[in-house]
């Protein structure tokens, strides 16, 4: 994967991972909190949305992928993509929500005890951009003038 | 490397390899920067007039290895793998019959831990039909009909009040005690009462309740457990959807006769999260406890609402100071 591919990705990751962030936020804030079972058993993201673990020092967690996925779709956006020391503002941004992301992850399996689909969406989206990003940083910058 | 002397770029020197030149990203330099422009295209065995600059070390190698996708990718499949071993993986223990002491102290509960407790804020109330409902009976006395399932937790948060203020009209036989379903599920292993199977006998009201799933879950779901007939599911389908509730076929579902319906359990099932059922049985007559202030803070709006299809009987019930004042918070 050149690095021009890797940056297209993380452009598209974010941009999807942003929306959801954003639809997450707003469910956040405006949800009625529904205290029924789906006819079939469907796992929800009530728990997951309303529990101790949505926050993260005060500031839902949807809000911080909101500010993750902004910075990350900023700092991959063409015209800047190239600019020193982008690629390691990218790579930490990316191991810093990878991290996060894991630690939300063992919070819904171990200790919340339920999953919520739209979570996980936002997971396998930093997942992604993580992937892409390590990739970019293991191979060789190429300029823009060369791509 | 850097530091070498130009040379032309059809006569690599000598020692260095393709590979050489492709790993530290020289190749393309020398082709398209030194090697077209520099005296090596132009004058090929020329000395080179200048030193050229080093690339600089981002275009020489990446950031990292190679390999760090690789280890980045196994460092998040190993983390997910240690949180999945670290779950809750028990399965949802089996349903048995209820014990004396659970099922003796659901049906007498003090009445001065119904008045002390009262309706505390946060419980959801039943909401009122419109007047001109059809009535809802069977064997000629006023129904309450509820529908949920073992593997829900709010099911199984809400069985508990349900128990409780029927038993103040009547009397039940056969209760069982299970939980709902574990991981996936919300609030799992939420400990409860079942209606499966039970029965239950007063003079003022009749009393269907159905499980319609098992707390286990097979390939193809949970398994099947009561089976609604015609006229419940007919009930279900009128009342179990806007505008009576909120949500369409959500459970549980509760109907007391033609004047209210709910789906959903009025608190939340965490108050019952880690006690047996014989512990939550112990704090009901215990008003200063978290499990009395839910369960029968909304046993008193259920006894409220069933009073209303009842007239009011039986008087010493509907007429004690909580229940008096939980009618207040229904809607008519």
């Amino acid at each position: 994967m050149r690095g021009r591919t890797a940056s297209i990705i993380v452009l598209a990751v974010s941009a999807a991972g942003l929306a959801v962030s954003i639809y997450l936020t707003i469910a956040h804030y405006t949800s009625p909190r529904l205290l029924a079972c789906g006819e079939n058993g469907v796992v929800n993201c009530e728990k997951v949305t309303t529990s101790q673990q949505a926050t993260f020092v005060g500031v839902p967690v949807a809000l911080l992928g909101i500010g993750f996925f902004a910075a990350v779709f900023v700092l991959s956006l063409p015209a800047i993509v190239d600019r020193p020391g982008m690629r390691a503002a990218r790579l930490i941004l990316a191991c810093v929500g990878m991290a996060f992301v894991l630690w939300l992850i063992y919070a819904e399996i171990a200790l919340i005890g339920a999953i919520c689909l739209w979570c996980t969406f936002v997971h396998l989206c930093t997942f992604a951009i993580f992937v892409a990003v390590l990739v970019e940083a293991s191979r060789p910058a190429v300029p823009a003038s060369q791509r | 490397m850097s530091k070498r002397k130009k040379r032309p770029v059809r006569r690599p020197p000598s020692g260095s390899t393709p590979g050489d030149t492709t790993r530290t990203g020289t190749k393309q330099t020398g082709t398209k920067g030194a090697g077209t422009k520099g005296a090596g295209t132009k004058t090929a065995g020329a000395k080179p007039t200048s030193k050229r600059r080093p690339p600089p070390r981002g275009a020489r190698r990446g950031l990292l290895p190679r390999w760090a996708p690789w280890v980045g990718i196994a460092v998040v499949v190993g983390a997910i793998g240690i949180a999945l071993l670290l779950r809750n993986t028990s399965s949802a223990s089996a349903t048995k019959p209820a014990s004396g002491q659970v099922t003796s102290a659901i049906s007498s509960v003090p009445a001065a831990t119904f008045d002390a407790v009262g309706v505390p804020s946060g419980l959801a109330a039943p909401k009122p039909l419109p007047s001109g409902t059809p009535a809802v009976e069977a064997d000629g006395l006023p129904l309450v009909l509820y529908v949920g399932a073992e593997y829900c937790p709010y099911c199984a948060a809400e069985r508990w009040p349900l128990a409780v203020a029927l038993s103040r009209f009547g009397s039940f036989s056969d209760l069982s005690v299970t939980e709902s379903a574990g991981f996936p599920e919300v609030y799992p292993h939420t400990p409860t009462l079942s209606f499966h199977g039970a029965s239950y006998t007063s003079p003022h009201l009749a009393f269907q309740g159905l499980e319609t799933a098992t707390n286990k879950l097979g390939i193809t779901g949970y398994g099947q457990l009561d089976t609604l007939t015609p006229e419940q599911q007919r009930l279900v389908q009128t009342y179990d959807a806007p505008p009576y509730v909120t949500t369409k076929g959500g459970i549980p579902f509760v109907l007391i006769g033609n004047r209210y319906v709910f789906n959903g359990a009025q608190y939340l099932p965490d108050v019952l999260r880690g006690k047996s059922a014989e512990q939550i049985a112990a704090e009901l007559s215990d008003p200063q406890s978290g499990v009395s202030a839910a369960v029968v803070g909304s046993a008193n709006l259920l006894t409220a609402a069933i009073c209303q299809i009842t007239g009011q009987a039986p008087k010493d019930v509907c007429t004690s100071s909580a229940v008096t004042a939980a009618a207040k918070d229904l809607g008519s």
